[in-house]
C-alpha cells in the first residue's frame, strides 16, 4: 500500500484511532460495556461511586475475577475445569484444619492451597492419562471434592480464627481482596504474554497438531495449567471465607462459581474452543458482572427479576463481542 | 496518516457505536425492569420493589407524611417458594405505609454473596435491612456497619445473638423442643429418624437441637439418630427413601425442614410404613403437599411458623422504629408454633391466600366448616 495523498479529516483522524485500538485489543470492547455500566449506574444513583459500594463492587468480583484467571489459562489450552468451585469451598476447611493442628494462618493458607493443587493434579493426570475429556473428568471430581468436604466439615460452617496473624492481609481487611485480585491479574498477565508457558498455552489450545509437533509440551503445559487453576480456585476460597468470617460447606452454589467464572473469561473474550483470550479480558468480564450485581442491587432489583436481567445483560455482552470479532477480522483481512 | 488506519475506519466505527448502543440497551432494560417490578406490585405479583399507597395531605392512616423509605431484605433462598408469603407480607405492608422494600440475598445461601447484598444495602443508604441470620459469625459484621450508619437492622426467619435489633421468626430451638415431646408421646419407644436437610444451618438445626435434647430429657427408650438428607427436595426423598428401606422396624420418623417433611410423609404413604412398626411421623412447615399428607392423616403433625407474618411485621417494626427515632424498640417475635392435624389441615387444603403463597390475589378468606 502507498500513502494516500489526501489527508483525512481530522475527525475521522480521530475516530481511526479509537477504532484501531478497539481492532487491535481484543479486551477493549468489554472495557467499554464496563465503563459505560459504571457510568450509567453512577448517574442514575449518587451511592454508587462511594467507597463503601466501591469496596462492594470489587467484593463481588474477587472470587469471579480469581477463578476467571485460572479457568483462562485452561480454556485457552483447550481445557476447563468445572471442579473449581468445589476446590473453591473445600480448601477453606483445610485451612482450618490446619490452622487447628497449630500453623500460623499464612502457612496454614499455604497448605489449604497446595492440597487445592493436589487435586488439580488428579484432574490432570486422570484427564492427560487416560484421556479423558476434562469435561468430565472434573465434573465428577467436583462431586467428589463436594463429599468430602461436606463429610470433613460434618456439613457445619466454621468459625474463621478472625483474630488469627495476617488474617488482614488474607481478606480480613477492606480491598485486601481487590489487591489480592490485582496481583494475580497483573501476575497471570505477564506469564501469559511474557513467558514461554503462556505462549506454549496459547500454542497447546490454537493449533494442538503443530504445538506438539513443533515440540511443545503440551502435557506438561497442560498438567500446569489444571494445577494452577485448582490452586487459585483455593486461594480465593481462602479469602472469601475470612472477608466473610465463617467457612462455609457451601453445597448449593459451587457449580455458580465455576459458570460465572467461564462466563468472565467469555464475555471478556476467551474462546471456548481454545486458542486465544486474555487475562485482562476475564478480569474486565468480572467486573461487568461485579457491576452490574451491585448497580441492580443498588436500584432496587428485586431477586425474581434480578436474574433475569443478569442474564439477558451476559447475552448482549456476548452479542456484543461477537460482532466486534467480525467487525476485527474483516479489518484484519482489509489490511492484507 | 497511514492508509490502513483509513481502511480500519468503517468497521470500526461501528463497531464502537454498538458497543455504546449495546450498553445503553442494558441501561434500557434495567430501567424498564425497574418500572415493570413496581406495577408487578401494584398488581399483587411477587418480587416487585414495592409501591406507594396513601395520597393525599398527611402520610398512610394516621401518620405524618414520610419519605418513601426503602427497606431492604436480605434472604438466604430467595427464590424458594416458602417465602412466597413473606414476600407477600412484605408487600402488604409496604402498601399500608407508603414504604418501598427490596427482596435480595442468595439462591444458594451463599454467605459471602448475602452479606455483598447487605453491604450494598448499606452503601446505597437503605432505611432498614431485614436479613436471615443463617451464620452465627458472617453477618455480625455487616449488621454492626449497618447499625453504626444509623440503619435499623433486625433479623427475620433465622437468628443469631449479634447486635440486631430483634428477631421475628419462630423460637427454633423451642418449637424442636416442643416436637420432641410430642415424639415422645406419640412413639414411646423405638427408632426414631429425624431428618434434616442441611445440618448446621442456623434456620433449621436450633430444631433438632431442640427435639434431641426433648427425647433425651423424657428419658423415653427412644432411639433417636439424625440424618441429613440434602438441599433439594428429589434428593431428600431418596435419602429418606433409602433409610426406610433399610430401617423398617423405625417406630417414628419426623424432619425438621419442609422438604425432608413432605418426603417423610411421601415416604410413610407409600411404603405404607403404617403397617409395620411406624407409630408416628410429622414435621415442618406447609408445602401443599405436606398439608394434603396431614389432612390424609399420613403424617401426624406439620408445624407452622406463620412466614406470612415474617415479612409483615418486620416492615412494621422497621417502619416504627424509623418514624419514632428509635424510641420503639422493636420486640422479639415469636411468629408461632402451631400444630397442624388432620382437622386443622383441611382450612389450609380448602384455602388459598396470600397468607399461604398460593394465590396472589387479595381477598378476604372464608373460613371453613
Amino acid at each position: 500500500m502507498t500513502d494516500t495523498a489526501v489527508a483525512p479529516p481530522r475527525s475521522q483522524n480521530l475516530w481511526g484511532r479509537v477504532g484501531g485500538f478497539l481492532v487491535a485489543r481484543p479486551e477493549s470492547t468489554i472495557a467499554i460495556v464496563a465503563l459505560a455500566l459504571a457510568t450509567y449506574f453512577a448517574v442514575v444513583n449518587p451511592a454508587f461511586l462511594t467507597t463503601a459500594n466501591i469496596r462492594v463492587i470489587s467484593q463481588y468480583m474477587i472470587a469471579t475475577a480469581i477463578l476467571a484467571a485460572g479457568q483462562v489459562m485452561l480454556l485457552i489450552s483447550g481445557e476447563i475445569d468445572l471442579s473449581m468451585g468445589n476446590v473453591y469451598f473445600m480448601t477453606p476447611f483445610l485451612v482450618f484444619f490446619a490452622s487447628e493442628a497449630g500453623l500460623v494462618l499464612p502457612l496454614a493458607i499455604v497448605v489449604g492451597v497446595l492440597g487445592a493443587g493436589v487435586v488439580g493434579y488428579l484432574n490432570g493426570a486422570i484427564s492427560l492419562g487416560f484421556g479423558i475429556p476434562s469435561f468430565i473428568v472434573t465434573l465428577g471430581m467436583g462431586f467428589v471434592i463436594n463429599g468430602f468436604t461436606l463429610n470433613i466439615s460434618d456439613g457445619f460452617p466454621k468459625r474463621v480464627p478472625s483474630d488469627a496473624v495476617g488474617a488482614e492481609i488474607f481478606g480480613g481487611a477492606n480491598f485486601s481482596g481487590l489487591m489480592w485480585v490485582i496481583i494475580i491479574v497483573i501476575g497471570m498477565h505477564l506469564i501469559l504474554k511474557h513467558s514461554r508457558w503462556g505462549v506454549y498455552t496459547v500454542a497447546v489450545g490454537g493449533n494442538p497438531l503443530g504445538a506438539s509437533e513443533a515440540g511443545v509440551p503440551s502435557r506438561k503445559i497442560k498438567m500446569r495449567n489444571f494445577i494452577l487453576a485448582a490452586m487459585l480456585a483455593g486461594f480465593a476460597g481462602v479469602i472469601e471465607g475470612i472477608r466473610v468470617g465463617s467457612f462455609d460447606p457451601g453445597a448449593g452454589v459451587a457449580g455458580t462459581k465455576v459458570f460465572e467464572s467461564v462466563a468472565a473469561a467469555v464475555i471478556g473474550g476467551t474462546a471456548l474452543a481454545g486458542g486465544s483470550g486474555t487475562i485482562i479480558g476475564a478480569f474486565l468480564g468480572a467486573l461487568v458482572l461485579g457491576i452490574l450485581r451491585d448497580g441492580f442491587n443498588l436500584q432496587g432489583v428485586s431477586a425474581f427479576t434480578f436474574t433475569m436481567v443478569l442474564g439477558a445483560a451476559i447475552i448482549l455482552a456476548m452479542i456484543l463481542n461477537s460482532l466486534a470479532n467480525k467487525a476485527r477480522i474483516r479489518s484484519q483481512s482489509a489490511r492484507l | 496518516m497511514p492508509p490502513d488506519t483509513v481502511q480500519l475506519l468503517s468497521p470500526s466505527r461501528r463497531n464502537f457505536l454498538k458497543a455504546l448502543g449495546m450498553t445503553a440497551a442494558i441501561g434500557l432494560i434495567n430501567a424498564c425492569t425497574n418500572d415493570g417490578a413496581t406495577a408487578t406490585t401494584a398488581a399483587g405479583g411477587t418480587g416487585g420493589t414495592g409501591g406507594t399507597a396513601a395520597a393525599g395531605g398527611g402520610g398512610a392512616g394516621n401518620f405524618p407524611e414520610t419519605p418513601e423509605w426503602n427497606f431492604v431484605f436480605v434472604n438466604h433462598v430467595t427464590t424458594n417458594p416458602f417465602f412466597v408469603p413473606t414476600v407477600y407480607g412484605i408487600e402488604d405492608a409496604s402498601a399500608i405505609l407508603g414504604t418501598s422494600f427490596q427482596w435480595t440475598g442468595s439462591e444458594g445461601a451463599d454467605n459471602g454473596e448475602m452479606v455483598n447484598a447487605m453491604e450494598a444495602a448499606i452503601a446505597g443508604e437503605a432505611d432498614g435491612i431485614g436479613v436471615c441470620l443463617v451464620d452465627l459469625e458472617a453477618f455480625n459484621g455487616p449488621t454492626d456497619d449497618a447499625l453504626a450508619a444509623g440503619i435499623p437492622v433486625l433479623s427475620y426467619n433465622a437468628d443469631a445473638p449479634n447486635s440486631r435489633l430483634c428477631y421475628v421468626g419462630q423460637d427454633l430451638y423451642g418449637s424442636g423442643f416442643e416436637m420432641g415431646n410430642r415424639i415422645v408421646e406419640l412413639v414411646g419407644s423405638g427408632k426414631v429418624a429425624l431428618f434434616i436437610a442441611t445440618p448446621g444451618q442456623l434456620n433449621i438445626q436450633p430444631r433438632i437441637d431442640g427435639a434431641l435434647d426433648a427425647i433425651a430429657e423424657s428419658g423415653a427408650d427412644i432411639e433417636a439418630i439424625d440424618i441429613a438428607t440434602g438441599a433439594a427436595l428429589e434428593e431428600e426423598l431418596s435419602t429418606v427413601e433409602a433409610w426406610y428401606l433399610g430401617n423398617q422396624d423405625a417406630t417414628g420418623m419426623f424432619a425438621v425442614d419442609a422438604g425432608s417433611t413432605q418426603a417423610v410423609g411421601q415416604v410413610v404413604r407409600d411404603q405404607n410404613a403404617r403397617d409395620n412398626a411406624l407409630a408416628g411421623a410429622g414435621g415442618y412447615d406447609l408445602l401443599p403437599e405436606t398439608v394434603e399428607l396431614v389432612s390424609e392423616g399420613v403424617l401426624d403433625f406439620t408445624i407452622d411458623q406463620q412466614p406470612y407474618l415474617q415479612g409483615f411485621l418486620p416492615t412494621l417494626y422497621l417502619y416504627l422504629y424509623k418514624l419514632s427515632g428509635g424510641v420503639v424498640t422493636p420486640p422479639e417475635t415469636n411468629t408461632g408454633l402451631v400444630f397442624l392435624d388432620s382437622s386443622s389441615a383441611q382450612l389450609f387444603l380448602k384455602t388459598s391466600s396470600r397468607f399461604e403463597g398460593d394465590a396472589a390475589e387479595q381477598a378476604i378468606v372464608e373460613p371453613v366448616g
